[in-house]
This record gives C-alpha cells, sequence and structure tokens, in this order.
C-alpha cells in the first residue's frame, strides 16, 4: 500500500436506519500513521461510522475506501492488515483461552504468537479458561489481543476501554502508543472518555448530528476553542451577535462567552465596544465537548 | 551531552500537551537548568516516558526548532542552540516591540494588583539578577 495514502476515506456517507439518518453525508478522511480519537455522544453513530468503515455494515449512499480498497467489498489481504475490536466482543464461549488465540491466529500469515502470549501475560488474562467463564473486562482485553498480535496496519476500536479498570486502561493505550510510534500504522478508536483520547490521540474527529463537526489536531481544537470571562463596567446586552460563539452566558456585567476562533480582532472588539476586561481561559477536552454539545 | 529532563504533562489541562512541552524547555533554557549544546532526549523516549503521542511531541519539538531554542542536529537529535547574537535577534527597537505584548500584559495585571512601575522594576531586577546569578 502508498504510505501517503489515506487509510480511510468517507466521502458523502449516510446511513439511516427505517427513516433515521445515523450519519448524514459525512466525510472523513483518515492519514497512514497516528492515533484518531472518534469522540461523540452516546447514539452519536459511533459504531454505525466504524461498521461502515469496516463494510460490516452497508450505507445508502456515499463512498468507503478503506486502505485504498471500498470498504463493502474488501480482499483477503486487505482483511489482513485490518485488526477491529468491537464494542461487545464476539467470543467462542466454549473455547479455551488459548485455543482461541491459536485458531485465530491460524488465519493470517503474519501472526505474532510471542506478542499475543506477551500480552496474555501482562494482562493476566487466564490461558485456560473458557471464554464464556472470563470476566467482562477480560473478555475485552483478549478481543484486544486477538486484534493486535497480527499487527495490523490500521486498528480500529470501538469503545476499547469502556469495560477496563484505570491501570487496565493505561497498559492498553501504551500498547496503542508503542503501535503508532513507528509512523507506517494508524489506528482510529470511538470513545466517550475523553482523558483517554487527550492523552495518546494525536487527531480527534468530533461526530455530531451525523456528521463530523470537528477534524483536526487535539492542540490546535484546544488553542481555538477558548472560554472568554468578560467584566465590565457597564450592563453587557442580552446577547452578543459576534461570529464562532458557541455558548454563552450574560449576567449583568459579567459574561462567560465560549468561542470557536480567538482572534486579536475578536478580543479587540470586545474591549472597545463594551469596555470590558477580558480573561481567556484555556478548555479542556471534556469541557469542549460539553460546550460543542450545549444546543441539544 | 543530555540534560538531563524531567518532562511532566499534564493531558487534562486546557493547555495542549504540546503548548506544556514548548513552555518547559523554555523555561529550563531561561533558568540555566539547561545550557547550549545539551541534548533533548529523542521524541520516542519522551512519548513513551510520558505515554503521550509521539506526534505531539515532535511536533512540540519543530516550534522549538524553527524559534531557534533548539538546533536539529543529524543523527543525534535536537540540541539546545547557541542563544543568537543581539544583532541576529534585529535591531534594539524590532526587539523592544517583540517583548511589548507581555509588558503590556504584565503593566495591566500589575495596574489590577495597585503595583506602580517602580514596584513592578524591582520584581523585574530580582528576576534578571538571578539570570545572571546561574
Amino acid at each position: 500500500m502508498n504510505q501517503a495514502e489515506n487509510v480511510l476515506e468517507m466521502r458523502a456517507v449516510s446511513k439511516l436506519y427505517g427513516s433515521r439518518p445515523v450519519l448524514d453525508r459525512l466525510d472523513l478522511a483518515i492519514s497512514t500513521g497516528g492515533i484518531v480519537g472518534l469522540l461523540g455522544k452516546n447514539g452519536a453513530g459511533k459504531t454505525t461510522l466504524l461498521r461502515c468503515a469496516l463494510g460490516l455494515a452497508k450505507p445508502q449512499h456515499g463512498t468507503v475506501t478503506i486502505l485504498g480498497e471500498p470498504a463493502w467489498n474488501l480482499s483477503a489481504s486487505a482483511k489482513e492488515l485490518i485488526g477491529y475490536v468491537p464494542q461487545t466482543p464476539q467470543l467462542y464461549h466454549w473455547m479455551r483461552v488459548q485455543h482461541i488465540i491459536d485458531y485465530t491466529g491460524s488465519f493470517y500469515r503474519r501472526w505474532n504468537a510471542q506478542l499475543a502470549r506477551d500480552l496474555v501475560a501482562d494482562w493476566k488474562i487466564p490461558p485456560d479458561q473458557r471464554a464464556g467463564t472470563l470476566s467482562v473486562g477480560e473478555a475485552q482485553k483478549l478481543a484486544i489481543v486477538l486484534a493486535l498480535a497480527h499487527e495490523p496496519d490500521f486498528l480500529l476500536l470501538d469503545e476499547p476501554v469502556a469495560s477496563l479498570d484505570p491501570a487496565a486502561r493505561r497498559e492498553f493505550l501504551k500498547v496503542v502508543l508503542e503501535i503508532a510510534a513507528g509512523g507506517s500504522r494508524s489506528v482510529l478508536f470511538s470513545t466517550h472518555i475523553t482523558s483517554d483520547l487527550e492523552r495518546v490521540a494525536n487527531h480527534v474527529a468530533i461526530l455530531q448530528n451525523g456528521q463530523i463537526s470537528f477534524f483536526g489536531e487535539l492542540g490546535e481544537l484546544k488553542d481555538q476553542i477558548k472560554r472568554l470571562r468578560l467584566i465590565s463596567t457597564n450592563t453587557f446586552p442580552e446577547r452578543f451577535e459576534l461570529p464562532g460563539i458557541l455558548r454563552q452566558r450574560i449576567e449583568g456585567n459579567q459574561a462567560l462567552v465560549t468561542t470557536r476562533t480567538i482572534t486579536p480582532e475578536l478580543l479587540d472588539k470586545i474591549e472597545t465596544s463594551w469596555h470590558a476586561t477580558v480573561e481567556i481561559q484555556d478548555l479542556n477536552l471534556e469541557e469542549i465537548f460539553l460546550e460543542l454539545h450545549d444546543d441539544e | 551531552m543530555a540534560a538531563d529532563f524531567l518532562f511532566q504533562v499534564f493531558p487534562n489541562s486546557g493547555l495542549p500537551i504540546y503548548r506544556q512541552l514548548l513552555d518547559q524547555v523554555r523555561r529550563h533554557v531561561v533558568s540555566g537548568r539547561v545550557s547550549e549544546g545539551d541534548f533533548l532526549p529523542s521524541v520516542r523516549q519522551v512519548a513513551l516516558e510520558l505515554e503521550v503521542n509521539p506526534m505531539t511531541v515532535s511536533k512540540a519539538y519543530s516550534l522549538l526548532e524553527r524559534d531557534g531554542v533548539v538546533e536539529h542536529v543529524r543523527g543525534q537529535g535536537m540540541r539546545i542552540a547557541p542563544r543568537p547574537k543581539p544583532s541576529e535577534n534585529g535591531s534594539l527597537r524590532e526587539r523592544q516591540e517583540r517583548l511589548l505584548p507581555l509588558v503590556e500584559q504584565v503593566a495591566a495585571e500589575a495596574y489590577q494588583l495597585h503595583l506602580s512601575s517602580a514596584q513592578v522594576k524591582v520584581l523585574i531586577d530580582r528576576v534578571f539578577k538571578e539570570l545572571d546569578g546561574k
């Protein structure tokens, strides 16, 4: 595969369940190398997006290309380069952990048995236990091992850490970082736990109303979206009519305004129009996420 | 010579991680804790140690390089660059202009705190003295 190519390209993708559009002419392009966090509220369509990306669900409109191939018609050799951990892992409950690993490995030409053994040991998954008797967290860890051991070029994870405890989550994030450290492999993972994303993701995609409302560097997002605390000697109007305002709360001569982009012009305008002093507050990802979803 | 660098980041802060790294290197340079010729740890090393994305670290490093704080040495990594000579940094006026926004900020804060320009100067002199002592 051409390294400069996008690992995933979704163009004008619409996916409807009944008459309800979950994805609504969605565009998303993910380039090779790096970790992209897909962020969205419960029910925003994160799972649907990942399933469409993998060719497990067929959108009614638009095109999906993964590793240079149409998602709905993936060749076996492309599938071999993809790793996927679904939200609810499907494991053969009657098989023992080690047997599932050996069985899964037999499907892949590139299977790193040593890596699988190391992860099982590190994550303390009992190798002789039947999958059906594993705890939710252990089952999720096993699913992650199965998705990692063939050393995929593109790893897609659907809420991979939802049922892991904080220690296991950090372990998992470390593995994801090691995968991406080489620069040639890509990871896309959905989550609603913003703190995990803040640590490891270099890009964030925010899924909102069936579309990607923000895609870019995480640092850029934090640089752009700011909350302004305004205090004036005069009383503020009831509403500020300024471009890029996401949310505003005004109380007499005090105001809190969240803005999508902060420019010196905007600050000048506020200072001169309302004789206000401006304090710029940084927002972390969770706060940004909440501010972006305030109108819903 | 590799500098003893102990980066610390708070991923859940509103300040992007790359900015936190930038600030720490700058502070280390200004305070004299690292000096010209010291090497920064590699991107990979920092990323794995802090458990953050390598691209974030590399963004911080390239911005430091752009600003002339560090220089890239082929095969060896990032080295703290010599402080540019006054002439390379522009005329006196240009250099003053560059500092102006920070001074304005200091003046505004001082005004809020009812500190006079002379009282602020005492602080500035103290900080300068500490720097020269290093």
